[in-house]
């Protein structure tokens, strides 16, 4: 395997360096939005890891200002697309239109959509029909979008976030797994809490000037995302990656009961490289250079409960999914070799 | 390539520290399984003597020897140590990911900087113990087998049996000749009749005779059953089958109305002239000729005919309906054969007007001869049309491909061709013998198999109703499998 570059900053420098620059994101998006730490730090996850994100959570609750505030954050462009019902893939895309030149001879120009920016926030994603839906799948995926027979690269780095609501189901189409699948993680954004609320209140009722300052640019992001790439993961906590994605799957010998019981369809091999990205963007966020099993336990839910398709009889009991994933990982740690009395083997 | 000495000493440390609790863990399981054996020896004490006591001491320790060496000789890889040891001290899995990496070929710069900061913190942990004791289970069992060896070892020697068993086996006639020899015969004449067995006293039920059960009173016989029910309500009773042929008498009941059973073979695709004809038909002919017609499958012919005659106007020499209400007035009064010559008269009328419309016409019939109107009666009547243009094709299967009527809706071909000068070759007669020309309906395998469309668009419809008549429990459920059975045969022709 070739050795990555090694640039004249020692490895402990450039770990401090992310540090820093979480922190500072971190704290920036902090000044607008109050409470959902754990949110505002897998969204962070999220970026760092080089995967898009998808919130979920009722109207209301700051998903949008908080895509907006890290948007405003970063020194990178920033579109925001509202879907409704009526919008057409072109609308995101862009299209072919029809121009002419300085001799008066016409021809066809591709005009960008707003899917060429470097954060995307596709606000209440579920409300737009799935061809609409899935025009963002080849840009998700591949970081390119082809129209007319032509690709067109999307600008790097490329972020999506999308929200959705969970209630108000009526007139919405739910996203495909194959689109779900593409996120890298599913975030719950949850009522706050009453000192959450009162701050809430005390901020926005109030006269307050608050500046939000850009302290990342598109190319430290990205040698950012680079670092996270290089942090060693010992075999035993990727065994551990490994058991918990096929404790997902009923069909695996070894699955748990509860998922045996409860789930139609597992995880994809997507949602272990999510596991894997995601615990190692945690690890180097504390300052540290290795993954460990916390890191893969705080990632488990995030990065799976999108990915877990329940059976009839998960979604008659009114199965959480978030529950469930915590039996899994619980018997995966007992699998590969985390039990409590493991020494004695 | 070896992992930095700070690691490996953490590391062999932690190792130490596993073997140490393996081998109390395992210990303390030998200790007790060693223990049971040990309260043998004890127990064959008066045998062994003193060498009892020791047996037990040796018993004892070497249980506990063989497991503490078994728990401290267990395999422990090096990596697991590290594990636990990254657990233990709440290391985050650092070292064992320093020492895995360390040795990789394709180590990353930042590995260095993991070892590095790996190294500083085991460097500043204090030695501890971190593995925790686990108690075997068998471990709380231990102290039962040394106080029972203890207080053997306090007992007096437990006196072993000597000789043999005493015999459980029934004495024979040589243990009684021999008995005989020891004891007096008076003796052995008791101890005969005591030992004699009476023979089993086998139950009178299963001698007596188990004569049927005249009625339920009366005095009981001996082997009669009734008689474990004479003293209850039961007793006085006698089996039920009224009700059950009750049922069975419904149900052969239903079977003979035909009137409400389904008419599966009426076809609603036909007229519905030629569906009062079939009908008529099935009301005079299919019926035992000693048995009267239903009145009410009568009423309903005759009120459909009547329904007929209002529909295509029945004016004129058509006119059956006078027929159709005697009839029905016939029915009302109770006179059937009266109403069934009225019903005979108007279907006669109404076969006479067929006829002749049938006459004037010739090829009337289907979507397009309505939507063309008038324009085929100003044609005038006379023409002839193609094969299959009579009754056969009911309404709009004057469609089907290659059956089609004269009366094509693109007009007139002799005509047509008339009128272009060039094209003469389609003019006279048709010369005998075999045709020349492209027939595809008629040429190949498709000489030999006739069409089916017909067929199969009319077993569609009719198996449709059946499924619609079972549906809705028009057929009775015996007949059911039946009926399916009968379509399912007309399928597979």
């Amino acid at each position: 395997m070739a050795q990555p570059p090694v640039s004249n900053q020692s490895q402990e420098q450039r770990v401090a360096e992310f540090v820093t620059a979480y922190q500072a994101l971190r704290a920036e998006v902090g000044k607008i939005i109050v409470g959902h730490n754990e949110v505002v730090g897998q969204v962070l996850i999220g970026l760092f890891a080089g995967g898009h994100v998808l919130l979920e959570g009722v109207p209301g609750l700051g998903k949008t200002l908080l895509i907006k505030t890290l948007a405003e954050s970063l020194e990178l462009s920033f579109s925001r697309i509202q879907f409704t019902p009526d919008l057409m893939p072109g609308d995101i895309i862009g299209t072919n239109i029809i121009v002419e030149d300085a001799q008066a001879r016409k021809h066809f120009q591709f005009q960008r959509g707003p899917i060429f920016g470097h954060i995307l926030l596709a606000d209440e994603v579920n409300r737009a029909t799935p061809k609409t839906q899935s025009a963002l799948l080849e840009g998700m995926q591949e970081g390119a979008v082809t129209v007319s027979g032509s690709g067109h690269p999307l600008p790097s780095p490329f972020f999506v976030l999308a929200t959705q609501n969970p209630i108000e189901m009526e007139g919405t189409y739910p996203l495909p797994e194959a689109q779900l699948d593409r996120f890298l993680f599913k975030l719950r954004v949850r009522y706050p809490a009453l000192e959450e609320l009162t701050e809430i209140i005390d901020r926005t009722t109030h006269v307050r000037d608050v500046q939000v300052r850009r302290v990342l640019t598109g190319p430290q992001v990205l040698s950012m995302r680079e670092l996270v790439r290089e942090i060693p993961i010992a075999t035993h906590v990727r065994d551990l990656a490994s058991f918990i994605v096929l404790g997902t799957h009923p069909q695996w010998e070894r699955a748990p009961d509860a998922a045996r019981r409860f789930i139609r369809y597992g995880a994809s091999p997507r949602g272990a490289q999510a596991l894997v990205l995601g615990a190692k963007v945690r690890a180097i966020a504390e300052g540290r250079f290795n993954v460990s099993v916390e890191d893969l336990r705080a990632m488990a839910l995030p990065a799976l409960r999108h990915r877990l398709i329940l059976n009839f009889e998960g979604e008659a009991e009114g199965v959480d999914v978030d529950d469930l994933i915590g039996q899994i990982v619980e018997s995966a740690e007992n699998m590969s070799g985390s039990g409590k009395e493991v020494f004695l083997r | 390539m070896p992992g930095p000495p700070v690691l490996d000493r953490l590391v062999g440390d932690v190792a130490r520290q596993i073997r140490l609790r393996r081998a109390e863990f395992y210990g303390l399981r030998g200790l007790f399984w060693g223990a049971v054996a040990a309260v043998l020896p004890l127990v064959l004490k008066e045998s062994l003597g003193l060498w009892s006591y020791a047996g037990a001491a040796i018993l004892l320790i070497a249980g506990a020897g063989a497991g503490a060496l078994r728990g401290f000789l267990l395999r422990l890889p090096p990596a697991e140590a590290a594990r636990l040891a990254d657990r233990g001290y709440a290391l985050q899995d650092r070292v064992s990911t320093a020492l895995e990496w360390s040795e990789r070929p394709d180590r990353t710069p930042i590995v260095d900087a993991l070892v590095t900061d790996a190294v500083a913190r085991a460097g500043q942990l204090a030695a501890r113990r971190i593995i925790p004791r686990r108690v075997p289970r068998e471990a709380r069992f231990v102290p039962l087998p040394l106080l029972l060896g203890l207080a053997l070892a306090a007992a007096p020697p437990i006196p072993l049996p000597q000789g043999r068993l005493p015999s459980f086996s029934v004495s024979r006639d040589e243990d009684e000749e021999k008995a005989r020899d020891r004891s007096g015969d008076l003796q052995q004449a008791e101890r005969r009749q005591a030992t004699r067995r009476d023979p089993v006293q086998r139950a009178d039920v299963q001698e007596r005779n188990l004569a049927p059960r005249l009625g339920g009173g009366g005095q009981s016989q001996p082997g009669d059953l009734a008689a474990i029910f004479k003293d209850t309500s039961l007793g006085g009773r006698a089996p039920d089958f009224n009700s059950f042929l009750k049922k069975g008498d419904e149900r052969l009941r239903m079977l003979e109305q035909l009137d409400r059973l389904p008419d599966l073979q009426s076809d609603f695709t036909q007229s519905q002239t030629r569906m009062v004809f079939q009908k008529a038909k099935a009301l005079r002919g299919g019926l035992d000729p000693n048995k009267k017609a239903s009145p009410e499958k009568l009423r309903e012919l005759l009120n459909e005919m009547e329904r007929l005659g209002r529909k295509g106007g029945g004016g004129g020499q058509g006119n059956w309906s006078g027929d159709v209400y005697e009839g029905m007035e016939a029915l009302e009064g109770g006179q059937t054969d009266r109403a069934m010559e009225a019903m005979e008269r108007a279907l006669n009328k109404m076969r006479s007007m067929e006829e002749r419309g049938r006459d004037g016409k010739s090829l009337k019939g289907g979507r397009e001869s309505d939507r063309r109107g008038n324009r085929r009666g100003d044609r005038g009547a006379g023409q002839s049309g193609g094969p299959g243009d009579e009754g056969d094709f009911p309404e709009g299967e004057g469609l089907l491909p290659g059956r089609g009527k004269s009366g094509s809706p693109k007009g007139d071909a002799t005509a047509r061709l008339r009128g272009n000068p060039f094209d003469v070759g389609v003019e006279g007669e048709s010369r005998p013998g075999r045709k020349q020309g492209i027939d595809t309906n008629m040429l190949g395998r498709g000489a030999q198999m006739p069409s089916r469309m017909q067929y199969m668009g009319v077993l569609g419809q009719y198996r449709k109703m059946m499924e619609e008549s079972i549906a809705r429990e028009q057929v009775p459920r015996d007949f059911q499998t039946q009926v399916k059975e009968y379509f399912q045969s007309l399928d597979e022709k």
